[in-house]
């Protein structure tokens, strides 16, 4: 098929394929040599095949063109040497423009046969002397035609070809369209019949090396769908002359001349042509030396018997039309022409094998296709453009805060799915651009370009498209749904009850019972999902604001606000603030909340977010119910147990872990009269004899005294303040006094009692010296005790056990060395 | 997304896998995608006996689809994370389907 609707191929292919053949059932013009080919031709289609070596070809060192383009010589420039910064080439050239069209007319009204013999050159033997005078003296000037026209403007289209997004189809030509088939020869007849008598355009209107490879026969691939065609300049020449507008250079032009500008180009090769246009115009200009080949010599013995140099468009064989041509030939001649013939061949043959499917899917279809693959890997894979740390962070939780916490274990550990487009479009690139070729490397950019576009359009098209979960063709019996690794299909499709009706009746029972199971867990959700909004809060905390920066201060005035509300919500969902019932026998909300382990857990996370009064406020609520407290109420064994149950003492372990050390923290700073009312609580509120034989409730307690102690060592305590404070302490004393002995855990030989010691030693430390007295007497049994089970312990643990003693011994001005 | 999240969290990690055909394959998690694919390296059948014809192979991909239990090193796993992580999934889950 050849792009102007021409039957291209040669008589002695027609008679074989006939008129009957199908759309698609192209004949393979390179069949034949194939065939002659096919020994050597076994290897597959490798890049020196396809690739046209014109890159190759480019003569660096020939700068004869250079003034044309650079503006030197004529104007002066280069003659001072001097190269100036005005790198405005085109439009350097363009001033000359208007001397190139003038020299073209000039010539084409001197050698009225020109025109005759560049059409000769197409369809027969050109006379091979005449051709060469003539081109020779011309090739400066070709490719140029176009820039004649100072209205005229370059066609700027990108490659598309690689995308394969056709723009419009051209206008095909007038002429063409309404005579639909015309054989090779009526065309030449035509014409020929058309330029008797005119002058003609110069024959650097068709690109020499178009001329020369006339004599193939055209591949017709479907390739020649003109994608990207960009105006032909002899088309655009002639229409405007037919318009009557005259290009200034061309004043007088005969009437003849517009078919002729047509003409050549028409019986041109149109697939041929069609690569040719779509390099970019420059491509052209150096035709001479680009297309002085590899074996010019061979070539140019024809006209030019020695080879004087390999520039000027003869410089490649003479083109042979006619096969007859081939006999004028010497041996050596035809056999590097038959060579050459073979090996453009061998490559035609290759090209039109990979085109085979070319033109199968229209553009449309490819871009139909790969929209869809798209939007598979954005729906699979997260959008490209959410990649923002918020949407990673909700997608990707734990898997992003446990990376953070335990160091990035993975090769790519801020390499979420959504980047995987991404990388998939790079790697496509990367191979495309490997080819070390200046083309293939353009066009591989430019198809990163459109893909990264693509993926971009995509995203939007997904982003766009309503969210469908399902869809109900009419007419059938099923539903297709729609799913993807986010959203699986669902196997169930239940409708959800309108939340007006369902929770309401549970609602007002959990209203009437604050402390059963269900509603106590609800609470401790509700106050990790307060939690974890502040925790949030705290991430998109916005800089400290600058003096005078209103709008930041503002911003921070707003985020105090929301981190505030928080607050309040957190503090409400702890219900602290519940009233107490006296002789209740639900515990309080919030005691109830710290029964359970995750209850306990919350409690350093909660302190982060809370102020000091409501630190307080937490203290003064576990002291009051220090005796219902979980890990108080049950942490008494049983009669005839040595110690609680495994579950109440992994509690009491967590209580410890969890909860203590941000009461302790707060205690530490505590001022004393909070110290001496905690401690007037534990006294009015509690059973402190069974408290103190709790491990948890004795922490409490020397939490307090040690703190106390503190204050006094400090001497930040007032008088009146100590004195209230000694009051309480001999209390205290006095409750605890007679059951010292059985604040201990069990027995000597079980578990650990380092926790009483330190409660011994600081209540030592704040004794009077009759209290100490009395202290000594109480726990002297067990002090001694412990000495002597130590010495059946290994080195190591006895050390410790003697050591815990010492803390207490320490604190009364003893030591457990004293003790022989 | 979150066994997803918590699977990638275990990525080199020594696993043992049931499938649903009770076969017990122990290895090194190398990857998991978000069906839940795992791809297993230097792998061991318990069981060997019974599955002699698995006695050469070293690694594996298992559809996700066809796993049973995943058994996992306990000290790999951040147990209040994943209690946070939960209730995020959950609220998102919430939010999707309003």
């Amino acid at each position: 098929m050849s792009f102007f609707g021409f039957d291209t191929t040669l008589p002695r292919d027609r008679q074989q394929g006939g008129p009957a053949r199908g759309f698609f059932e192209n004949p393979d013009p390179f069949a034949e040599v194939a065939r002659a080919q096919a020994v050597e031709d076994d290897d597959g289609i490798d890049f020196e095949d396809t690739y046209d070596g014109l890159g190759d070809q480019l003569d660096d060192d020939q700068d004869a063109f250079n003034d044309d383009t650079f503006g030197g010589g004529d104007t002066g420039a280069a003659a001072t040497g001097a190269v100036g910064r005005d790198f405005d080439f085109f439009g350097t050239t363009a001033k000359v423009a208007d001397v190139i069209g003038e020299e073209q007319v000039r010539y084409a009204l001197q050698n009225p046969s020109a025109a005759p013999l560049a059409a000769q050159q197409h369809a027969a033997a050109p006379a091979p002397t005449t051709t060469a005078t003539t081109a020779t003296t011309t090739a400066k000037r070709t490719g140029y035609e176009k820039y004649s026209d100072p209205g005229y403007i370059p066609d700027l289209q990108a490659k598309s070809s690689v995308w394969g997004i056709s723009q419009k189809k051209q206008e095909p030509i007038p002429a063409a369209s309404r005579r639909p088939m015309m054989s090779l020869e009526e065309v030449e007849a035509q014409l020929r019949h058309r330029s008797q008598p005119a002058p003609t355009m110069p024959p650097q209107s068709i690109p020499q090396h178009m001329a020369e490879q006339a004599y193939l026969p055209h591949p017709q691939y479907p390739q020649g769908v003109p994608e990207g065609f960009p105006a032909i300049p002899p088309e655009y020449l002639r229409a405007a002359l037919e318009k009557g507008v005259l290009p200034p250079g061309m004043p007088g032009l005969p009437p003849g001349i517009p078919e002729l500008h047509g003409g050549p180009v028409m019986s041109g090769p149109p697939p041929m042509h069609i690569q040719q246009n779509q390099l970019p115009p420059q491509n052209l200009r150096p035709q001479g030396p680009r297309h002085a080949g590899p074996p010019p010599g061979q070539r140019q013995q024809q006209q030019m018997p020695p080879p004087p140099s390999t520039r000027g468009p003869n410089g490649g064989l003479p083109v042979i039309t006619n096969p007859q041509q081939l006999m004028h030939l010497t041996e050596e001649q035809r056999n590097a022409y038959l060579v050459e013939d073979a090996k453009r061949a061998k490559r035609n043959h290759k090209i039109f094998l990979l085109s085979r499917g070319n033109g199968l899917m229209t553009p449309q279809d490819k871009n139909f296709i790969t929209r869809i693959q798209l939007q598979q890997l954005v729906a699979a894979a997260g959008n490209v453009a959410d990649a923002d740390p918020e949407a990673v962070l909700s997608e990707d939780f734990y898997y992003q805060v446990y990376s953070q916490i335990r160091g990035a274990p993975r090769q790519h550990p801020h390499q979420p799915l959504g980047h995987f487009a991404q990388t998939y479009l790079l790697q496509t690139g990367n191979r495309l651009g490997g080819h070390g070729n200046r083309r293939a490397f353009q066009s591989a950019d430019n198809h990163m370009q459109r893909m990264q576009q693509q993926v971009q359009r995509a995203v939007e098209a997904a982003k766009a498209k309503p969210k469908n979960k399902q869809l109900i063709i009419e007419g059938s019996l099923g539903k297709i749904s729609f799913s993807n690794a986010k959203a699986p299909k669902h196997m169930l499709n239940i409708k959800r009850p309108d939340s007006s009706e369902g929770p309401r009746p549970k609602k007002v029972q959990s209203d009437l019972s604050l402390s059963d199971r269900k509603s106590i867990l609800t609470n401790i959700e509700s106050v990790y999902s307060a939690l974890m909004a502040m925790e949030d809060m705290e991430r998109t905390m916005p800089p400290p604001p600058e003096e005078g920066d209103s709008e930041a201060i503002q911003e921070h005035m707003e985020w105090r606000q929301k981190v505030h509300s928080l607050n309040q919500k957190l503090w409400r969902a702890l219900k602290v603030m519940e009233p107490i019932v006296p002789n209740s026998t639900t515990p309080h909300p919030f005691i109830a909340f710290l029964s359970y382990p995750k209850g306990k857990k919350a409690i350093p996370r909660i302190f982060r977010h809370i102020d000091q009064e409501q630190r307080v406020t937490i203290l003064t609520m576990i002291v009051v119910h220090l005796d219902s407290l979980d890990v108080v109420r049950l942490a008494q064994p049983g009669p005839g147990e040595a110690q609680p149950s495994l579950a109440v003492r992994e509690s009491i372990d967590l209580f410890s872990l969890a909860v203590m050390p941000s009461l302790l923290g707060y205690v530490n700073e505590a001022p004393f009269n909070i110290i001496i009312g905690l401690l007037g609580l534990v006294i009015a509120q509690t059973h402190v004899q069974s408290v103190a034989r709790t491990k948890v409730g004795l922490g409490i307690l020397t939490m307090l005294l040690s703190r106390a102690e503190i204050v006094k060592e400090a001497g930040q305590a007032a008088e009146r303040d100590w004195q209230q404070w000694v009051e309480k302490f001999n209390v205290l004393f006095d409750t605890l006094e007679p059951s010292l002995a059985d604040i201990f855990p069990g027995a000597i030989n079980t578990g650990d009692d380092m926790y009483v010691w330190q409660f011994l030693a600081a209540v030592g430390i704040g004794a009077s010296p009759e209290q100490q007295q009395r202290l000594v007497i109480a726990v002297k049994d067990r002090v001694m005790e412990t000495v002597g089970y130590s010495k059946t312990l290994p080195a190591d643990m006895a050390s410790l056990r003697l050591g815990n003693v010492n803390l207490f011994m320490r604190a009364i001005g003893l030591d457990v060395e004293l003790l022989g | 997304m979150l066994f997803f999240s918590f699977f990638k969290t275990l990525t080199n990690q020594t696993v043992t896998i049931e499938l649903k055909n009770d076969i017990r394959i122990r290895g090194i998690l190398k990857s998991v995608d978000q069906y839940l694919n795992i791809k297993l390296d230097d792998i061991e059948v318990l069981d060997l006996d019974k599955y002699p014809h698995l006695s050469s192979v070293k690694s594996m991909f298992i559809r996700g689809s066809v796993v049973r239990y995943v058994m996992l090193p306990r000290s790999e796993v951040d147990v209040g994370l994943l209690e946070d992580a939960t209730r995020r999934e959950a609220a998102n889950q919430v939010g999707k389907t309003r």
